[in-house]
């Protein structure tokens, strides 16, 4: 087991914030303020964070873990949110896809014996799985947005040669769908070379051994995987039609120049 | 039964358009034309159903066009726009595209939509990223004309091209008109492509169909202030 942080060793983490201080200061970048209100703020959110696990993980897990799973998937629900402001119904439809793809990954971890039914393993796992869904939902209504604007051209042709809109929206969600996917197939294939995964480092610095921390982050990893690629499939499918209205005709089109 | 007025438009109002009144007949060839923002544009969506009107109604061959199965409508009354906006591909993705929709592809087709169009037959497996401007919005009419229609909306399609290849398209424009009996009703801002092309003409200002009738009578004898300034 590695040695533990003291206090007054943490005060020293001053320095890791005065290094970019100083550097804002002196090329006048206008970031001190950021930077101090950041620093603060997360050091801040962290040590809530920290009591209210250890409060949780003394619960009983059948009220603990829900808890928690609720607030994770509320706050990340409103916040993949603000990527796809104007489109309607979109906190529902983020919320129950969370709910959906975060029960599905927890029932596959207990069901295949992975992790226990425990707060201290489901809450920090499925954070990791909730967190990425949340990002990669964001992306792919940001990008969905952007190809819809980019291609109402291609779209209007689409739908005047007689396509339906879900014909119409072929390349938009093939594109929409491989701009979220790559990046995450690419991650994959370096994992472990460019650098160690989070949850890897954080098990073998709290004295676990490296194969056993490489089972962990393999389930973690490919579970994130899975759990990202459902959200981008998830999100663009279900959001595509709301860019058209029943007579199949695209919204909120100006079509005079 | 065959219908003489192709389209009717009765108290249509679609912003920026009021209340339009006008009929189309079978074989009117029709040059919608004004200054920017008169809503020549809005007017040509409206019929095909890109758009719907905010209040009144449109009738095509006789019947209201909301009763028509939009896909059938759309494929029977096709547009070309200004920009080609080609599907990526080659020009054979883009040219299936219509027919393909609706299980109507027949391979054997292809060669003689880009005869249509003045285009050689090698250029179907060609990328659509490699041809001119030209030629992707000669693609472009090609892939409307795929889908056998029989009234054409045209959204200045030869604005951004070059003079000779404008004749180039116009002359195919003619072709079609004549020998295929497709009915055009295009948006144009010059008048000299209006006087080739067009049999009738409707001029629009703020909205409003300010005058409208026989094309060569409306040039020659323009009979409002505003349709005298814009020729001017």
């Amino acid at each position: 087991m590695s040695p533990e942080i003291s206090n007054q060793s943490l005060l020293f983490l001053v320095v890791f914030v005065l290094v970019p201080l100083t550097l804002s200061y002196y090329y006048q970048l206008g970031l001190s303020k950021g930077i101090m209100w950041s620093s603060i703020r997360g050091t801040i959110q962290l040590f809530a964070i920290g009591y209210l696990l250890t409060y949780l993980f003394d619960l009983p897990a059948y009220i603990g873990i829900p808890f928690m799973l609720t607030i994770m998937i509320t706050v990340a629900s409103f916040h993949a949110r603000k990527k796809g402001k104007g489109l309607p119904s979109v906190l529902g439809i983020i919320f129950i896809g969370l709910i959906v793809i975060e029960g599905s990954v927890l029932g596959l971890w207990l069901l295949f014996d992975m992790i226990e039914f425990t707060p201290n393993e489901v809450i920090p796992m499925s954070g990791m799985v909730i967190g990425n869904s949340m990002i990669a939902m964001g992306l792919a209504l940001e990008r969905l947005k952007s190809e819809f604007k980019e291609n109402e051209g291609r779209l209007t042709a689409a739908l005047s040669l007689g396509a339906e809109p879900k014909q119409a929206s072929q390349i938009i969600i093939q594109r929409t769908l491989g701009a979220s996917l790559i990046p995450n197939v690419d991650k994959l294939k370096t994992i472990g070379l460019v650098q160690l995964p989070g949850m890897m480092t954080g098990l073998i610095l709290g004295g676990v051994s490296p194969i056993m921390a490489i089972k962990y982050q393999l389930v973690i990893s490919l579970s994130i995987f899975s759990a990202v690629s459902l959200s981008a499939i998830y999100i663009t499918l279900m959001m595509y039609k709301y860019f058209y209205n029943n007579k199949m005709q695209l919204k909120h089109m100006e079509f005079d120049q | 039964m065959e219908h003489n007025e192709l389209f009717t438009f009765d108290n249509v109002k679609k912003s920026p358009l009021h209340s339009l009144n006008f009929s189309i007949k079978r074989g009117d060839n029709v040059m919608l034309f004004g200054p920017s923002g008169a809503g020549k544009s809005t007017l040509l969506h409206l019929f095909n159903r890109l758009s719907d009107p905010d209040k009144g109604s449109i009738y095509y061959l006789g019947k209201d066009l909301q009763s028509y199965s939009i896909t059938e409508l759309r494929k029977e009354v096709g547009l070309v726009m200004q920009a080609p906006n080609l599907f990526p591909g080659t020009v054979l993705d883009n040219l299936k595209y219509g027919p393909s929709l609706h299980g109507e592809w027949n391979s054997e087709k292809a060669e003689a939509l880009l005869e249509a169009v003045q285009l050689p037959a090698d250029y179907l497996d060609r990328s659509v990223d490699q041809l001119s401007g030209g030629e992707q919005q000669r693609v472009s009419l090609a892939r409307t004309l795929a889908n056998n229609p029989s009234v054409l909306l045209l959204d200045e399609p030869t604005s951004a091209l070059d003079q000779h290849t404008t004749e180039e398209i116009e002359q195919v424009l003619e072709g079609l008109a004549i020998e295929q009996g497709v009915t055009l009703i295009m948006v144009t801002h010059h008048l000299d492509q209006a006087k080739r092309l067009g049999s009738r003409g409707i001029f629009l200002s703020d909205g409003e169909i300010i005058e409208e009738g026989n094309l060569a009578d409306l040039l020659s004898n323009p009979k409002t202030e505003e349709l005298q300034a814009f020729m001017t």
